[in-house]
């Protein structure tokens, strides 16, 4: 089920957008504090001169200091924002030499200014000012009394400026932005090339077409193009096994149906009842096996279709393996054999699984025991607890096969070699699906005995399963 | 019951007349003759029926006082003495004029759109004709030096111009004097030693000079004596040839004006072109802008005069001179300079004012 959800390119934009505006956001606030923080500086350093020029003005007469207000100071105060201006030129004792409007210098200030030139904002008349004030030094002939001077002035220029500073900031952070959209646009059209360029080409592949991908994928693509490529791989791997396998099972089919038709042909041309009679033992006896083999063939197809149905519970291997043991140890086709139990560990050992192929499992592993060993041999079944796995094995002290045989012997339709049983060649293939869907390895050895031994490694039930 | 009702319908009956009207009084406080401006107001009225206009002319001085008069503010402050108004401006007085006219106001007229120079008048010197049977009239300030100089004895007590203590306008008028050349202070001693008459303003010099008490002015408001010249004619206006200095009016909005729409209007109509028109058609006060065609437009006086006029600066700097102690430092100089020649020990004179 493929559920769309949006496009990658909203998905970069919001993302873009949103860290752009919270960079801008950001960006902003300081912008505005470093405008207002030139704004302030330019204009300040406007009151500074405006000081020193009327500082430059003060002199001493008779002990008293004399200023001639310079009108260039004033100029410079009102700057060109025709600011409305203050200035105050205060003696020792804090008395006004010369000044304009009626604002009161705090004793606190003047304390403040005696050691450093200070600033600071201050309501007046309802208009915020700012001030300067400063501390002149005298060298007159009868006094070194200091004077202060202070001058001020409204602040309608540093507001202006401040504004100004801060739109072309802004201006350039939207430029900025609008460039940076634009340059991503562009590069998410070049960095999704490859990802349409794949899309392309899985278009245009026919329904059948399982071959590797040809294509060229930056890093971040490979994996999923490798994921494909293995997909690919799979499905043309179990579309192989599904051809062979249809092959093989009408090849195994044809055989006995071949020999059903040969006998009965050859029953009808006789008279003698005797030889329908025997014609029809050999009739019935391949039918059995025919029928087996629709049998085994039909639990293939149902093993590696009913992948989905998942109907597992919790067993104890023991009592199903000592169940199964008893079972085929009464049935006639294991009369001749010696089928037996070695001791099993005394506590039950629970896997989890399907009870019905198991069954079919350990029916497989007996019967082919059975088929494939000379009668009298002895079978032998057991179990032994690993530390990780739970061991079920059953070995015989039959012939064997020789190693290279033993890779492929869980491949269908193959007998080990040997023509001269009436076996499918599908018991170990089945046993093989079985052990794959309980995510359990088998393995085929040489028991010590010199027949085959079949140990087959079930994981435990874990703590979490068993609950 | 019967008493109330009685007093109630008294009171509908004087305020009806008032309703009727509807009429918005407008307190103008100025410090401009009234003839000189009468054509300007008459404009106004005409075209602004439905305000009544209250125009009262002082001294720069007492209407600089008026402004400060917190139980009945004017609504108009118009005054030619412009370092007081832009004190008062400083000091937060005026309120701002946000109109079209404003905006479009030259900016070397205005300050922070809310004080506003709306003439354009030239500083003059002014003699009588008599002078020109004695000694060549003067053209320009180091001619008026040079005859203190030389005729000292011929003009004594017959020179006139501003007392710089008792008028503002004249107070600037010498600040500015004094700024541009450091040889105006020989021109005050020389003043002094012809026992120059210090008069309080423009009209007492001219009545005067039509007297024959004086026989030469200096640093008379151009405008009104322009005005006198032309029904006296033993009059001559003079308009100084090396440098001449321009005054301009100033008008703003009192910050707590009773009636701020009205002083609006009569702001705007000042600065607007039918304002202007009326000034450089109808009064010698010269109109700033330049698009008004007439006898007294700034631009006409420059063709005549040329490039030699020098606006007061309608800016900060003028605040310096209303700053007490440098015009206490000024007014004992002048003390100083115009006592010097007449009375031979400075330091006498010199002494007491500091």
């Amino acid at each position: 089920m493929i559920e769309v959800e949006g496009t990658l390119k909203s998905r970069l934009a919001i993302w873009l957008l949103a860290t752009v505006s919270a960079l801008g956001v950001l960006l902003l606030v300081e912008a505005y504090f470093s405008s207002q923080h030139a704004a302030e500086r330019a204009y300040d350093s406007q009151l500074e001169a405006a000081a020193l020029t009327i500082a430059e003005a003060v002199q001493w007469e008779a002990g008293q200091p004399v200023v001639k207000i310079p009108s260039a100071a004033l100029q410079i105060l009102a700057t060109r924002h025709q600011e409305r201006v203050f200035y105050a030129v205060l003696d020792a004792d804090g008395q006004r030499v010369s000044g304009n409007l009626d604002l009161d210098i705090a004793p606190e200030w003047r304390r403040r200014a005696s050691s450093q030139p200070i600033w600071m904002n201050e309501a007046y008349q309802g208009t915020q000012w700012r001030l300067y004030g400063r501390e002149l030094d005298s060298a007159g002939w009868e006094t070194q009394d200091p004077v202060q001077i202070w001058v001020g002035h409204t602040m309608t220029g540093r507001e202006a400026l401040t504004e100004v500073l801060f739109e072309q900031a802004v201006t350039r952070f939207v430029i900025m932005v609008l460039l940076a959209g634009i340059l991503m646009l562009l590069a998410m059209r070049v960095a999704l090339a490859p990802l349409r360029r794949l899309r392309q080409q899985l278009r245009r592949r026919d329904a059948d077409d399982m071959r590797p991908l040809d294509t060229r994928v930056p890093e971040e693509m490979r994996e999923m193009a490798e994921t494909l490529d293995s997909l690919f791989t799979r499905q043309r791997q179990g579309r192989e096994a599904l051809l062979r396998f249809t092959a093989d099972a009408s090849h195994q089919l044809k055989t006995p149906l071949a020999g059903l038709q040969t006998t009965s042909e050859l029953a009808l041309k006789r008279d003698s009842p005797d030889a329908w009679r025997q014609a029809l033992v050999e009739v019935h006896g391949s039918a059995e096996r025919t029928s087996r083999l629709a049998s085994q063939l039909l639990s293939m197809a149902r093993l590696r279709h009913a992948v989905e149905a998942n109907a597992t519970s919790r067993i104890d291997a023991l009592a199903l393996l000592h169940e199964t043991a008893f079972d085929w140890a009464q049935r006639d086709a294991a009369q001749a054999h010696d089928i037996g139990l070695a001791p099993l560990p005394a506590s039950p050992q629970y896997i989890q699984g399907e009870v019905w192929a198991l069954r079919e499992l350990l029916g497989n592993l007996i019967d082919n025991a059975l088929r494939y060993t000379p009668p009298g041999s002895v079978i032998t079944l057991g179990a032994v607890c690993h530390a990780q796995t739970l061991e079920l094995y059953i070995e015989d002290d039959g012939p064997g096969v020789s190693p290279d045989v033993m890779a492929h012997l869980h491949h269908p339709f193959e007998r080990g070699d040997r023509q001269d049983t009436e076996g499918s060649g599908l018991g170990l293939a089945i046993v093989d699906s079985i052990v794959r869907r309980h995510e359990a390895r088998m393995q085929v050895e040489s028991a010590e005995k010199g027949g085959l031994r079949v140990r087959l490694l079930f994981p435990y039930l874990t703590q979490h399963e068993e609950e | 019951m019967p008493i109330r009702r009685v007093a109630l319908v008294w009171l509908l009956g004087a305020l009806t007349p008032s309703l009727a009207w509807a009429d918005t009084p407008l307190v103008v406080e100025a410090a401009l003759d009234r003839v000189v401006a009468a054509p300007l107001l008459d404009a106004f009225e005409e075209a602004h029926p439905h305000i009544q206009l209250n125009f009262r002319d002082h001294s720069t001085l007492e209407v600089d006082a008026r402004v400060a008069d917190e139980e009945s503010p004017p609504d108009v402050v118009i005054s030619s003495a412009m370092p007081w108004q832009m004190a008062r401006v400083n000091e937060g007085y005026a309120q701002r004029l946000e109109s079209p006219e404003a905006r479009a106001w030259p900016e070397w007229a205005k300050w922070r759109d809310e004080v506003f120079g709306f003439t354009f008048e030239p500083i003059v010197m002014a003699y009588r004709l008599d002078l020109s049977r004695h000694m060549m009239p003067p053209n320009t300030h180091a001619d008026l030096h040079a005859l203190l100089t030389q005729h000292r004895e011929t003009l004594r007590g017959k020179v006139t111009t501003y007392s710089p203590l008792s008028s503002g306008v004249g107070y600037s008028l010498f600040q500015q004097d004094a700024r541009y050349t450091p040889r105006f202070w020989d021109l005050v001693a020389a003043m002094g030693a012809a026992d120059t008459h210090l008069e309080a303003n423009t009209r007492a010099m001219l009545k005067g000079l039509s007297a024959g008490r004086y026989w030469l002015g200096y640093n008379l408001l151009g405008s009104y004596a322009m005005v006198w010249a032309q029904s006296h004619p033993e009059v001559i206006v003079q308009v100084p040839q090396d440098y001449s200095l321009v005054m301009m009016r100033m008008a703003f909005i009192h910050r707590d004006a009773p009636h701020p729409a009205a002083a609006r209007e009569f702001l705007d109509f000042l600065l607007s072109q039918e304002g202007q028109r009326v000034i450089a058609g109808e009064t010698p006060l010269f109109s700033v802008r330049p698009d008004v065609i007439g006898p007294y437009t700034a631009q006409r006086l420059r063709d005549q005069v040329g490039q030699r006029l020098y606006p007061i600066p309608l800016n900060a700097s003028l605040l310096a001179f209303v700053d007490p102690s440098r015009r206490a430092a000024f007014l004992s100089r002048w003390q100083r300079e115009f006592n010097r020649l007449s009375n031979p020990e400075p330091a006498q004179g010199a002494a007491p004012t500091e």
